[in-house]
């Protein structure tokens, strides 16, 4: 009775306590349906399935794989479970353009659940797996280039023809965003030109099987330098070697422009007159002007032509005056010009300094132009050529007067003489002077212009003395000798005044000259 | 000048030797010669069968093109068992159906499956391709690939044929094919069923088949010719 009793009472909390019991067991369930299978042939002969496992319901499930291909009935296991990894089903042996039909059971304790399955024909599951060893080389020596090189997938027969690859790859400079695809049908290589320096590329591989493309291999990163360190040395070397002499060259070029200037561009000869100071002239001061074109100049000294003929002097007579004047002329000319187109000059210094009675420095034809100064000056007093004359060598007619007023005589050139019109020479004493005859017959060269006359106040010339004297006879017949004593006297004292003033140069020729009157050749005394 | 007017004329001359002398490489493009008649320039064995594998990955790649726009617009479902009925009226012919298969038969048995494969096709493509002008909703441009399927099928058997007699020729295939060259011999009771079939599932079968054609020629190219590609 008790018993009984107890087990009413116990039934109400057992029947709790399996409901309780119960309600726990409820959180275990059978496995979820797996789901999200998916096959895939990396290779058209093998093939893998993997499926995404659902909620196993708290117990341990296991999952199987089951497939059969078409024209079968049951269906067979999977093969191999582990060589895809977890949850996933490989197939070694297979057959292609057969249907397969695929499913996967989960199972645990509580029950088993299907997934949905799969059909699939072999040759629609084809999808490679990417590219491997991709390897990317710079290369700038050239030309900048990339050459690009990768292994085909393992595992895939392309040799017995079954396999046909297809590669592609793409490169982008690092900061774009668009890739350039270039398509290599069956080589594992490629080259690609139309890189810049600088820049960092990404490369990318893919390959392709019956049109079907893997995914792109893992993303190869590379640099291309900026320059080439080789040719950039070696350029910096060739400019540097050929920068040093142009520079030296310029350096020497600025430093002596001046002598550069002259030598490309050569100075052109202006017109100079000598003595005459253009700077001077252009200053502007008119007498100073005429100073340099008049005073300044100097004439030309007539250098008696060195003929072998001699010629000499012809002085006539008083009374042979009234010859045929044939061999007289008598000129009053302007300041040193030549009498005659006979005059021959020599354009030397010497026939520079002539007019100044040069100076003794006159070197080469000082002797001769001594002489015909001599000559010359003394034409007014008798100086008579003898045949003796003709020895002496360098004498021109060439006349000069020198400044101031003076006459000339015309000396033809006639060898041979009258002696009527002539004085004689007495001696000759050294190489120039004539030491004249004395004559009875005073008479004077009249130099005035008159022919024939006698001016009063000259006088013969009595004798040469020295090289440079001569001496004058006095004139003792008329008042015209006293005056020309006179002026003779007077000229002789002039004379040395005269010729004291002078000074030096003229003196070298005839300082002692007497009676002269083209000693000086200053302007003259108003002697006459 | 004499050296102007002479260098001209070597020019010309070159230009004229260019023309003349390229028509004989020229002659390698011409169209297959039959019989090999005279002046016909024989392409290589290689050549050939690059030709006929390119014609058959083309004409692969349009069924393809074909099929999946039929799928897209006619039955968007998938994973359907039973969807198919999977029996295409060239099941009777035995093919290889792996790599290994296919590399262990002899020569002939392979070419022999490739040109059965094309016979059997041509007719039911022709259908098909007249039946589709007449169904308005199908994409005109799908209509122009069914032409073109259908002639691309009778023109790769053809080609086939060709490539056959050089074998033969060469002396690399038995003459045991040729009596089942006629398209007579391929007809037999039974290959009418195709008329039973749907449009969809003939362009399901037709797409396996020309796989299969495609890739029959490789094995054999590669096993006869193996030069680069192989």
């Amino acid at each position: 009775m008790a018993c009984a009793r107890m087990v009413k009472h116990l039934r109400l909390p057992l029947l709790l306590l399996l409901l309780a019991l119960a309600a726990e067991c409820n959180s275990m369930s059978p496995p979820e349906k797996p789901d999200k299978l998916g096959c895939r042939s990396p290779d058209k002969e093998t093939f893998f399935c993997w499926w995404t496992p659902g909620s196993d319901g708290g117990l341990p499930t296991v999952h199987h794989l089951y497939y059969k291909t078409e024209g079968q009935e049951n269906m067979r296991q999977c093969p191999d479970y582990h060589k895809a990894g977890s949850n996933s089903c490989f197939f070694s042996k297979t057959s292609i353009w057969v249907e397969y039909t695929v499913i996967v059971e989960a199972s645990n304790a509580l029950g088993n659940t299907s997934s949905d399955p799969l059909t699939f024909d072999l040759m629609n599951i084809v999808k490679p797996f990417a590219p491997e060893n991709v390897t990317v080389v710079v290369n700038i020596e050239d030309s900048p280039h990339l050459t690009i090189q990768w292994h085909t997938p393992s595992n895939i027969d392309t040799k017995s023809g079954w396999v046909t690859l297809k590669n592609q790859l793409r490169v982008k400079p690092d900061k774009s965003k668009i890739w350039k695809n270039y398509a290599s049908e069956t080589q594992t290589h490629f080259t690609i030109y139309s890189i810049d320096l600088g820049v960092v590329y990404m490369v990318e591989v893919r390959c392709a099987i019956d049109n079907s493309w893997s995914e792109w291999s893992n993303t190869t990163f590379v640099k291309v330098p900026n320059f080439s360190r080789k040719d950039n040395s070696f350029w910096i070397l060739v400019f540097s070697l050929c920068l040093i002499p142009l520079l030296a060259a310029m350096i020497i070029l600025i430093l002596k422009r001046k002598t550069v200037k002259k030598y490309i561009l050569p100075p052109v000869p202006s017109p100079k007159i000598r003595g005459v100071d253009v700077q001077l002239l252009k200053s502007g001061q008119s007498e100073d002007v005429i100073n340099a074109m008049l005073l300044n100049q100097r004439f030309p000294v007539m250098i008696p032509w060195k003929d072998q003929k001699e010629d000499y002097l012809i002085v006539s007579d008083k009374e042979t005056s009234y010859l045929p004047l044939e061999k007289k002329k008598i000129f009053i000319l302007p300041l040193a010009m030549a009498l005659d187109s006979e005059v021959q000059s020599k354009e030397t210094s010497e026939v520079d300094h002539f007019p100044k009675d040069s100076e003794s420095s006159s070197e080469e034809s000082s002797d001769k132009t001594e002489s015909s100064q001599l000559l010359t000056k003394c034409s007014s007093a008798n100086v008579l050529n003898d045949e003796k004359a003709n020895r002496l060598k360098g004498v021109t007619e060439k006349i000069f007067q020198p400044f101031g007023i003076g006459g000339y005589v015309d000396i033809p050139r006639h060898e041979h003489m009258q002696e009527a019109d002539y004085s004689r020479v007495n001696e000759v004493n050294g190489d120039n002077i004539l030491i004249m005859k004395k004559e009875n017959i005073p008479h004077t060269l009249d130099t005035q212009g008159q022919e024939g006359s006698v001016p009063d106040n000259y006088s013969m010339v009595k004798e040469v003395n020295s090289d440079n004297v001569v001496f004058l006879e006095k004139h003792s017949e008329s008042v015209n000798a006293s005056f020309k004593a006179k002026g003779y006297i007077d000229w002789v004292n002039q004379k040395p005044k005269n010729l004291h003033m002078t000074g030096h140069s003229e003196m070298g020729v005839c300082p002692q000259l007497v009676g002269c009157e083209y000693v000086d050749t200053v302007p003259p005394p108003a002697v006459i | 000048m004499p050296g102007n007017i002479r260098s001209v004329s070597v020019v010309l001359v070159g230009l004229l030797c260019l023309v003349f002398c390229s028509q004989p490489t020229s002659l390698d493009a011409a169209p297959l010669c039959t019989n090999a008649e005279a002046g016909c320039h024989v392409l290589s064995l290689a050549n050939l069968f690059d030709r006929v594998i390119q014609h058959s990955a083309r004409m692969h790649s349009i069924s393809n093109d074909l099929h999946s726009e039929f799928e897209l617009y006619f039955l968007p479902s998938k994973n359907q068992i039973g969807r198919v009925s999977r029996n295409c009226h060239t099941s009777n012919i035995l093919t290889p159906n792996g790599k290994e298969n296919a590399q262990r038969m002899a020569r002939e048995e392979l070419t022999e499956v490739i040109l059965k494969l094309l016979v059997a096709w041509r007719d039911p493509l022709w259908h098909f391709h007249q039946s589709m002008t007449h169904f308005h909703d199908f994409i005109d441009f799908s209509s122009n690939k069914s032409l073109k399927m259908s002639d691309m099928v009778h023109e790769l058997r053809k080609g086939v044929q060709k490539v056959v007699e050089k074998m033969q020729m060469l002396g690399i295939l038995s003459n045991s094919v040729s009596s089942l060259m006629s398209p007579e011999a391929f007809l037999a009771p039974g290959s009418a069923e195709w008329r039973l079939m749907k449009d969809y599932e003939l362009l399901y079968c037709f797409r396996r088949d020309s796989n299969k054609v495609q890739n029959y020629l490789k094995i054999l190219k590669c096993r006869i010719v193996p030069e680069d590609g192989c």
